[in-house]
């Protein structure tokens, strides 16, 4: 199969599972608190987990220039920390609590729009980068993507549900948030194929964008919902699932 | 080459105590700050989470070379290692140099965790010597580098809690006294302890992994505003990281 319709496919596919983060508000009003830190939780080991691979990678990267890769990988990281960093702090969102349920001002759906469609861009950039890598390696990263789509998108419709949304609209919100993943995944693997060295730059890009969503976004609301020593647990949990993942696929 | 006439024994113990010296070379920058605000407990606490997570990423790394399962099993038993050091420490009025209660109980648990995670370090000293003197050479000068920010780790925590630069340092080079006592032995038994190696390098990457969750980050962000100390561990976690590539 031609490797650009793999990755259309296997991002799209991880963009849809995020509807399924619905089907816990099935039958209730509102999700108990405690849930929604665990589901941050969830996804905060996943994508550290994902980082943790991506920046494994340093062995298996084809040299590309006669600079070793390790610089601008750093470099790279480096503008990813800067950039979710300096976003959030554009959007309004940096000092902000994301998962307010009844928020009073009328802009807040949209900046979690916002933050949830950025968050998901950053996402598609390194499953780009680990299909250039290795097939297996990218369809694990993008599984293990996909999986963590689901407890993020059932904080995204906690929240949008208790702002008066139906779960069919919430489920449509989800996928569509996660349309960037799509569209930067084929475009950051086609950059990278027609440029191979931009992988290190792109890649330490992913690491630095993503370590940073984990600790700006999912870590500190989390603790807020459910306490320090379960979400240590899970995010604990979720990582060492990640990285055994990777251990099969070899 | 060190200590060529002296006995082999002798020599890997003192590759060993080399690394563990120079951990406490790490409390070196607290010279130059003397008074911290509780934002700045917040930020040596994100540098000490950074820096800690960067090193967990090499460990695991490292360990599932050796296979990915028992690296696994080892971070559980590093993570219940510490779940019940907590529960330990708790049901303890506790005093650690100046702190008392919390701050004594997270420095404690900062110590603890840091010198259980040397044990494999050592370990690779020791066995790094089946691979000749000059490979042993690398390998102790890339912990001995590799333990300084370690040691910094440790004294983010401590300093800012009423421990001395002197105190900082000796506590620092303590949680590495494990390098040089199991060197040792793993020379001298390199084919029984290559195998647990996995385990090892697992159970200290998953007791600090669950430090940075259980404490070190909860009590940052509760200090500093959250966009600051996220930039701070992101940036400590990808300067470890890249601190690990060049060594």
């Amino acid at each position: 199969m031609n490797p650009t319709l793999l990755i259309l496919e296997l991002s799209t596919a991880a963009a849809l599972t995020s509807a399924l983060g619905v089907l816990p508000l099935v039958g209730r009003r509102r999700l108990p608190t405690i849930w929604v830190g665990w589901g941050n939780a969830l996804a905060a080991g996943m994508m550290l987990g994902a980082a943790y691979m991506l920046s494994a990678l340093e062995a298996s990267v084809p040299m590309v220039t006669e600079i070793r890769p390790e610089l601008p990988e750093a470099i790279g990281a480096v503008l990813g920390i800067c950039f979710i960093y300096w976003t959030h702090v554009a959007v309004g969102t940096a000092g902000v609590e994301l998962n307010q349920a009844h928020a009073e001002d009328p802009l807040h759906g949209y900046r979690i729009l916002m933050v949830n469609g950025l968050h998901s861009a950053s996402e598609g950039m390194a499953m780009a980068v680990a299909m250039v890598i290795d097939l297996k390696f990218g369809v694990l990263v993008a599984l293990a993507l996909a999986v963590h789509n689901i407890p993020e998108a059932t904080v995204l419709a906690a929240v949008l549900h208790g702002r008066g949304l139906s779960l069919r609209q919430i489920a449509g919100l989800a996928v569509a948030t996660n349309v960037s993943q799509v569209l930067l995944a084929v475009a950051a693997y086609s950059v990278v194929i027609a440029a191979p060295a931009t992988l290190p730059w792109v890649q330490g890009f992913a690491v630095g964008t993503l370590v940073q969503l984990v600790l700006i976004e999912l870590l500190p609301e989390s603790y807020r919902e459910a306490g320090q020593t379960s979400i240590a647990l899970v995010t604990v949990v979720a990582l060492g699932v990640v990285v055994l993942l990777r251990g099969f696929v070899g | 080459m060190i200590g060529a006439d002296l006995e082999p024994v002798v020599v890997v113990f003192l590759y060993g105590l080399i690394t563990a010296l120079a951990t406490g070379l790490g409390a070196l920058p607290f010279l130059f700050l003397k008074q911290i605000s509780p934002a700045g407990i917040a930020y040596s606490n994100a540098i000490a989470s950074g820096l800690m997570l960067g090193a967990c990423f090499g460990l695991v790394s490292q360990g599932t070379r050796y296979g990915s399962t028992q690296t696994v099993a080892g971070g559980v038993m590093g993570v219940l290692f510490i779940l019940a050091t907590q529960r330990w420490l708790g049901r303890h009025e506790l005093e650690f140099g100046q702190a008392r209660g919390v701050g004594a109980r997270r420095m404690l648990l900062m110590v603890i965790v840091m010198t259980v995670h040397s044990f494999s370090e050592g370990v690779a000293i020791g066995s790094s010597f089946a691979g000749g003197v000059t490979f042993a050479s690398v390998i102790t000068i890339a912990i001995a580098v590799h333990n300084i920010p370690e040691g910094l780790a440790i004294s983010a925590v401590m300093q800012p809690r009423g421990s001395s630069v002197p105190t900082c340092a000796a506590w620092s080079v303590f949680s590495s006294l494990p390098q040089p006592l199991m060197a040792v032995p793993a020379y001298l038994f390199v084919d029984a302890f290559t195998p647990a190696l996995p385990y090892g390098i697992g159970f200290a990457a998953g007791a600090m992994f669950y430090m940075v969750f259980v404490e070190l980050l909860p009590e940052a962000y509760e200090q500093a505003p959250r966009p600051l100390v996220s930039f701070v561990t992101s940036m400590a976690l990808i300067a470890m990281l890249l601190f690990q590539r060049f060594l």
